[in-house]
């Protein structure tokens, strides 16, 4: 990552007030993105999150201060113009899916960016590889299961090879398999350099793909760090109200006995403790 | 609701409206279309309205109403400018046409476009009373004290609550379908808009029903109230004379406002032109409104 | 509390009408009164098939073909409509907005009430009881959804707790929440647990959750029980439940990596503590 890159999304104190509303989602926002990251936001429902993600795709506009994807303002450009740059996959599959096969809903999205037919279905059979979707290829989207649903409306949106995705809670409600794969696909993201944007109250999920966490509390930043920085600390913690993953508590609550930092993941605990000792009596290590 | 505009919803209050027994006040409405539908004169109609307007204004909703009746008054414009211009039924043969410019405007077409305004203002107008000050939950309380069955009301209750809720699906599944790239109009729209609203609506439904049984819906045996309406003496006198007003207001429109038709009110020339120039303002604010509108989406 | 188990299910196999496969194939299962099992397993191992069962809408509402012996406190659900089963056990479902019916908060918690043709002098109080012990108060005429999700779900609850049934069968209830809701309900279930005695069965992927509260934990896979005991046993078996694509509490994990041979590990952060001084 380029750091004198110029940023890939970026807000200026970005108010949002919903019509209806007096109440506002947004106060006072600015945040910055650099390509190829894999920013993660969390806070409780009503924080702004969501409201937040929607800004970056023309879903809504701001209503004072600015919002740029990769260096145009968004102010009055449409939605399926935002689509080609910023791919945006919904939290309930079922609001997405509609085609009589998976391999229609795939090819939905770049057909309506105007891509030509050999190179729709050249993009179809390769998101279907990567997510492990070419045997339901013709297959009835409401004929699968919800999990696999859930794949497919993200390979929907990948298909369109945006250069930035967001996603909005992709983990939740999934069991731990599906959780799993996608936490492997958002590693693929990131390795295909797409900047990922993940709206999630998912900590595991988190700690294991985010290089950096956003925590919104009544529509402001309040944390804006490493994950590590933000869970594992406990004057952050209690500012933002999020829960760390079991074993970071466990690492906190043992922190006695060992050096650096509290631990994010088992693996990270596992070697802090063998490294302390603090496992030695008996028994295999 | 309040996507579409100012909404028609219940507006809490504690005036004498608000706490008015529900069947009277449906029983007045009742009494008020019936009368409203048997009448031509504009006059009586017009003085309904007014009345029911009072009402609601000294039951705190005058505000309310008004928002909800502002957007009637485009329909009311468009009727009272095309009636004058091309009346449907008037006095045979019209009376005499008032010259403005180029255009012919007939005193019998805009008493007749008055009529079907003033008709529908006096509906809207106790209608709106009525729903604005009652509790959804003790107008379906009030039918079913009615005997009105517990299914229907159920089922009616359960499709009001449903309109708002596919009006957030249908938005939702347009905002995710316009994220996709998907053109917002023409015809390749439609069905990735409309499927996954089915087919969510149809989850809905499927496990509502599951969780319905499982609180033992629809089961056979004795099915008790919890929201009671009482209906003592008085307001079966109250009711009565809502019905009865709304009979006499249907006597009368008959036999002297209605009889003959031919008769009409000649409206004075100044009149017909003042009430047409401001009718046609309206009129024409809100077409090019619209075109303006039709041309920015 | 007399010896017979509140639920006892032998040999029971269900297969939708329809469907190719059974989606409960021959399980075996006891819950004793006042205990609180978790149950775990993926989507379509048959948590909510079971669930369904207890009350009876497997095969009264869903046709089914049910075989096997089961009984809720002491009666075959299958005998008796759903009506009279709807007094003794109580099922919230995972998606709370699609429970709710209702114009406002207080006639959904009445609704059950109606049906069961309860009088209506003595609804405003079982109403109060039941917002009061899931928490939801000062939103009696609100409509219900015009609540947040956790309000929903703890509503839907309390639509449930009215009808004041021996069994409450939680069928994933915080899927669809966030961390506070989910923390919320799955509160009030343990204190419906300790607190009232209830008879309380939470199927959901909040594994860290159940093991702290649950007596006992019992695994599904493909309408299979495949183990079924003390959560220390059960999820001790990290590699197997790996396998079915199930996790474990992190602390778990992590005990088993250093004691891979252990029966019995520990489930929450307190157990891990004495668990690592212990050694």
């Amino acid at each position: 990552m380029n750091p004198d890159a110029p940023p890939v999304v970026a807000l200026r104190d970005v108010r949002y007030v919903y019509p209806s509303g007096d109440v506002a989602a947004l106060d006072g926002v600015t945040l910055e993105i650099q390509r190829g990251q894999v920013l993660a936001v969390a806070g409780q429902n009503g924080s702004g999150k969501t409201t937040l993600t929607k800004l970056l795709n023309g879903l809504l506009q701001p209503t004072n201060g600015s919002v740029a994807v990769l260096g145009r303002d968004t102010a009055g450009r449409r939605v399926q113009e935002l689509a080609r740059h910023v791919g945006y996959v919904f939290q309930n599959p079922n609001h997405q899916l509609f085609a009589r096969s998976v391999a229609e809903e795939l090819a939905f999205g770049p057909r309506n960016l105007g891509i030509d037919e050999a190179e729709v279905a050249a993009r179809v059979a390769e998101v279907a590889d990567a997510f492990g979707l070419t045997g339901h290829l013709g297959a009835h989207p409401y004929h699968l299961g919800f999990p696999i649903r859930k794949l497919v409306s993200i390979a929907s949106v990948v298909t369109m090879r945006p250069s930035i995705m967001v996603l909005d809670e992709p983990t939740t409600g999934q069991d731990h398999r599906t959780a799993g794969a996608i936490t492997r696909l958002l590693f693929g993201l990131r390795g295909a350099g797409i900047t990922v944007v993940c709206v999630s109250h998912d900590m595991e999920l988190v700690v294991a793909v985010a290089d950096r966490l956003v925590v919104m509390r009544t529509g402001r930043v309040v944390a804006d760090a490493t994950p590590r920085e933000v869970l594992a600390d406990a004057a952050t913690l209690s500012a933002t109200r999020l829960r760390p993953p079991q074993i970071t508590r466990l690492s906190m609550a043992l922190s006695a006995g060992m050096e650096g930092p509290a631990a994010l993941t088992v693996q990270e605990l596992l070697r802090d403790v063998r490294a302390s000792g603090l496992d030695r009596v008996g028994g295999s290590g | 609701m309040g996507a579409l505009g100012p909404s028609i919803e219940h507006v809490r209050g504690a005036s004498w409206l608000h706490s008015a027994n529900p069947i009277v006040k449906l029983a007045w409405l009742v009494g008020t279309v019936v009368f409203a539908l048997a009448t031509y004169h504009p006059v009586p109609l017009l003085v309904a309205s007014i009345v029911g307007l009072a009402a609601c204004v000294s039951a705190g909703i005058g505000g309310a109403v008004g928002r909800v009746l502002l957007i009637f008054a485009p329909l009311a414009a468009s009727i009272l400018v095309i009636q004058t211009l091309a009346p449907a039924s008037c006095a045979a043969p019209c009376a005499a046409p008032v010259a403005l410019g180029p255009f012919d405007l007939f005193p019998g077409g805009m008493t007749h476009g008055l009529s079907l305004a003033a008709r529908i203002l006096a509906v809207e107008v106790v209608s709106l009373g009525v729903l604005m000050t009652t509790h959804p939950s003790d107008l379906f309380a009030a039918l079913a004290r009615m005997r009105v069955p517990y299914l229907l009301n159920f089922m009616v209750s359960m499709t009001l609550q449903l309109v708002p809720i596919l009006q957030r699906e249908v938005a939702n599944v347009l905002a995710a379908q316009r994220s996709r790239g998907m053109r917002s109009s023409g015809f390749g729209s439609v069905i990735p808009a409309f499927v996954p609203v089915f087919a969510g609506a149809f989850e809905r439904v499927q496990q509502l029903s599951i969780s319905l049984e499982s609180r033992a819906f629809g089961s056979s045996g004795r099915r008790t109230s919890f929201r009671r309406i009482g209906f003592g003496p008085m307001d079966v006198v109250l009711a009565s004379l809502g019905l009865v007003a709304g009979a006499a207001g249907v006597v009368a429109g008959i036999v002297l406002w209605n009889a003959d038709r031919t008769a009409g009110t000649t409206l004075p020339p100044l009149l017909v032109v003042a009430v047409f120039v401001v009718a046609a303002i309206v009129f024409l604010g809100v077409i090019a409104a619209g075109i303006r509108a039709v041309l920015q989406a | 509390m007399g010896d017979q188990p509140i639920i006892s299910v032998a040999n029971l196999t269900v297969t939708y009408a329809g469907a190719e496969r059974p989606a409960i194939d021959g399980i075996d299962l006891e819950v004793n009164a006042g205990e609180y099992v978790g149950i775990m397993g993926l989507n379509g191992a048959g948590k909510t098939t079971l669930g369904l069962c207890l009350n009876g809408v497997v095969p009264h509402a869903l046709p089914a073909e049910v075989s096997g012996a089961l009984l809720v406190a002491g009666i075959d659900p299958r005998t008796r409509s759903i009506h009279d089963n709807a007094r003794v056990v109580g099922i919230v479902f995972d998606n709370p907005e699609f429970q709710l019916s209702q114009m406002t908060v207080v006639e959904e918690v009445a609704f059950g009430l109606e049906n069961l043709g309860v009088e209506p002098a003595e609804m405003p109080a079982r109403i109060a009881e039941a917002l009061a012990l899931v928490g939801l108060e000062g939103v009696d005429e609100r409509s219900p959804f015009a609540l947040s999700g956790g309000q929903q779900q703890r509503l839907a609850l309390a639509s449930v707790l009215v009808m004041r049934p021996t069994v409450l069968f939680l069928d994933e209830p915080t899927s669809n929440l966030d961390p506070i809701g989910k923390a919320d309900i799955l509160a009030i279930a343990d204190r419906l647990h300790s607190d009232e005695g209830m008879t309380v069965i939470v199927a959901d992927h909040e594994v860290e959750s159940l093991a702290e509260h649950a007596d006992r934990i019992v695994v599904l896979d493909a309408g299979h029980v495949v183990m079924n005991g003390l959560p220390a046993q059960v999820l001790a078996r990290v590699d197997e439940l790996g396998a079915l694509g199930l996790r474990v509490p992190q602390v778990t994990e992590f005990a088993h990596a250093l004691r891979p041979d252990a029966q019995e590990l520990p489930v929450t952060v307190p157990g891990a503590l004495v668990w690592l001084e212990a050694r």
